[in-house]
């Protein structure tokens, strides 16, 4: 089953033009910044943005802080979304479960597509922004952190590596959220939105004073806390809450997708 | 398992890790016999106490944006997120830090740098003894220490401990005693035994938001190691040494102006220099400054304050009360380039009292340098 899903989600095109669309955005931006050799000005785009014109090795982490706010979630909810309303509403979810297959191996058959495009979608913007990076920004003989330490090729990779499994379980968040709005209807594009008000909602709340109660246990309050990674010395603080905060959604809205999937009647 | 199990089930456990936290959050603080003076004293003696911590401060005074003064805005009107590795008075980094990168400052002995992420470029500026608040004052134990330092045994009384950055903090409330205080009360919450502020509250007058507060929300009393505190500039930034920390140190360091000993019946504050350009009064955080500013600073502050819905147009210069704060910036004053900009956490009567004062007066008489 799981199989068969993930070879689904491999040789369907549209999987592959959405992480090309996702990609093109920083690209371009490489692009931009290589031909003109403007940056922007402090405080203003995204983390790491001005610092690649020097050191091109960091645009990997540039490029995940561009798409990591928008672009990332928007496609992670339409995918996860579509998991099983899709099948709902193509009439193929009743003939599915007809077979001797499970609602919950389904689920979880369901879900180890939707992690897979996550991590396909964060790997290939990382591998095009190391790329471009390389290619077309600066070449900086040492990386340094925010703090203006010195970081070593070794202490840049595992970074590196840290940030994106990070942003990788922040996504799951996302589909998380998805996969539970797509149990409840049999609308892809209903339950992708449903997820994407969630979020949205949320990035609103953090902007609010107000609303300062509520600001730690919202979805999107710890996304970029990757950044932190390349402080010196890092700051666990957050990235630790996030991945406490992201584990609780993932298993809050999974258990609820559960609970619904498995007790639902299936009419489509 | 039927369907009710299920959500049962999954109703269950989001009560378990959405309450847990909150729960452990609510435990009760025990509370101290300390007594008010006792604290008030290990918080006066605590500037040595060696820390590591996080801490965000909140301010909710809208001050008009200027050039020179956006960071002095940013800190008094804006939430900012603080690190710290505090091994002496002569030896600490700060790190104000943002979602894109952070403003760092590391002094070591009589020299103050600044390093910006996103400008790439490092500020080695000699430490000023006149200069504007930074971020590192606005972290609970120099704000304490501000409002604690001159205060008087009978301003200060007991507050019940609270929890703080895993810590249980005996408080304490200052009340100013001065008059012209537009300044309600201080709290502070504070370690018992080494008198470390944990955290601060500033209220002002008839306000029912507190002015600017500053909470630890993890602290460590180990000493930070020495490395920590040093900064070594990367290969690719742009290091300058720089005369003046800002406008403030600058205007004391050049400007001919003296400022009196005693204006608009405050004494200059404790343990700052007198007969300088840039004047400081008052005690503790019911103070006032004065600051001759030259017209490249004056000038586009003005024009702001101009702008600014509330701000009162005088004799004396163009006027604005914000929270706790007054302030008023004078007309140029004749042929010096200059206009006196006076602000503090004083009433309008006495910010005005002193703006007339320092504009009808000519003090130059003091060699640049």
């Amino acid at each position: 089953m799981i199989v068969v899903e993930l070879r689904k989600l491999l040789t369907r095109p549209r999987t592959w033009i959405t992480i090309a669309l996702i990609d093109a955005l920083p690209t371009l931006v490489a692009v931009l910044l290589a031909l003109t050799d403007v940056g922007p000005r402090p405080g203003t785009g995204p983390a790491f943005l001005s610092a690649v014109l020097a050191d091109g090795t960091l645009f990997p982490l540039a490029a995940l802080a561009m798409v990591l706010p928008l672009f990332l979630p928007v496609a992670v909810a339409l995918t996860a979304g579509d998991a099983i309303a899709g099948e709902a509403q193509t009439g193929t979810l009743r003939y599915l479960l007809a077979r001797p297959v499970g609602r919950t191996r389904l689920l979880v058959a369901k879900l180890v597509a939707v992690i897979a495009f996550v991590l396909l979608t964060v790997l290939v913007v990382a591998a095009t922004g190391f790329v471009v990076g390389a290619l077309l920004l600066g070449d900086a003989p040492l990386s340094s952190s925010v703090s203006g330490t010195s970081l070593t090729q070794q202490e840049l990779a595992w970074r590196t590596v840290l940030a994106l499994g990070y942003a990788v379980l922040a996504m799951l968040g996302v589909a998380s959220i998805a996969l539970f709005f797509s149990t409840i209807t049999d609308s892809p594009p209903g339950a992708a939105m449903g997820a994407l008000a969630f979020l949205i909602a949320s990035t609103l709340l953090l902007t609010l004073d107000a609303a300062n109660a509520l600001q730690p246990y919202l979805p999107t309050r710890y996304w970029l806390a990757f950044v932190d990674l390349f402080r010196d010395p890092i700051l666990w603080r957050d990235v630790g809450f996030g991945v406490l905060q992201q584990g609780v959604y993932v298993l809050l809205f999974l258990g609820a997708a559960w609970a619904n999937f498995t007790t639902r009647d299936i009419t489509s | 398992m039927t369907a009710a199990r299920r959500w049962c089930l999954v109703l269950a456990g989001a009560a378990v890790l959405l309450v847990a936290p909150l729960a452990v959050r609510a435990l009760p603080a025990d509370d101290s016999e300390i007594t008010a003076t006792d604290l008030l004293e290990r918080v006066q003696q605590s500037a040595a106490v060696p820390h590591t911590g996080y801490a965000e401060s909140v301010g909710s005074l809208q001050l008009p944006v200027a050039d020179e003064f956006s960071e002095l805005a940013a800190l008094l009107g804006e939430r900012s997120r603080l690190r710290v590795w505090w091994r002496g008075v002569d030896d600490w980094r700060v790190d104000a830090i943002d979602p894109a990168g952070e403003t760092d400052l590391f002094h070591n002995g009589l020299t103050t740098t600044s390093w910006d992420y996103q400008a790439e470029r490092a500020v080695v500026t000699p430490e000023p003894t006149i200069r504007l608040p930074r971020s590192a004052d606005l972290l609970p134990p120099q704000l304490a220490r501000l409002a604690l330092d001159d205060a008087l045994p009978e301003e200060v009384s007991r507050l019940p401990a609270e929890r703080i950055a895993g810590q249980d903090a005996p408080g304490l409330r200052l009340e100013p005693s001065m008059p012209q205080s537009t300044i309600d009360h201080v709290d502070v919450w504070a370690d018992e035994d080494t008198g470390l502020p944990l955290q601060v509250e500033v209220w002002g007058v008839d306000s029912t938001l507190a002015a600017v507060s500053s909470t630890f929300l993890d602290v460590s009393l180990a000493t930070p190691s020495a490395e920590v505190t040093q900064f070594v500039a990367p290969a690719t930034a742009e290091v300058v040494v720089e005369d003046v920390f800002d406008v403030a140190a600058g205007a004391d360091r050049f400007s001919e102006a003296v400022a009196p000993r005693r204006l608009a019946g405050l004494a200059t504050r404790p343990g700052t220099p007198q007969d300088r350009p840039v004047g400081q009064y008052g005690r503790g955080l019911t103070t006032m400054v004065a600051v001759p500013l030259w017209d490249q600073a004056a000038d586009p502050l003005r024009e702001q304050l101009l702008d600014t819905p509330g701000a009162r147009i005088g004799s004396a210069g163009v006027a604005l009360t914000v929270g706790p704060l007054n302030l008023r910036l004078a007309p140029e004053f004749g042929r010096e380039d200059r206009s006196w900009l006076v602000a503090g956490t004083v009433d309008a009567a006495t910010v005005t009292h002193a703006t007339r004062r320092l504009h009808g007066v000519d003090y130059t008489s003091r060699p640049v340098g």
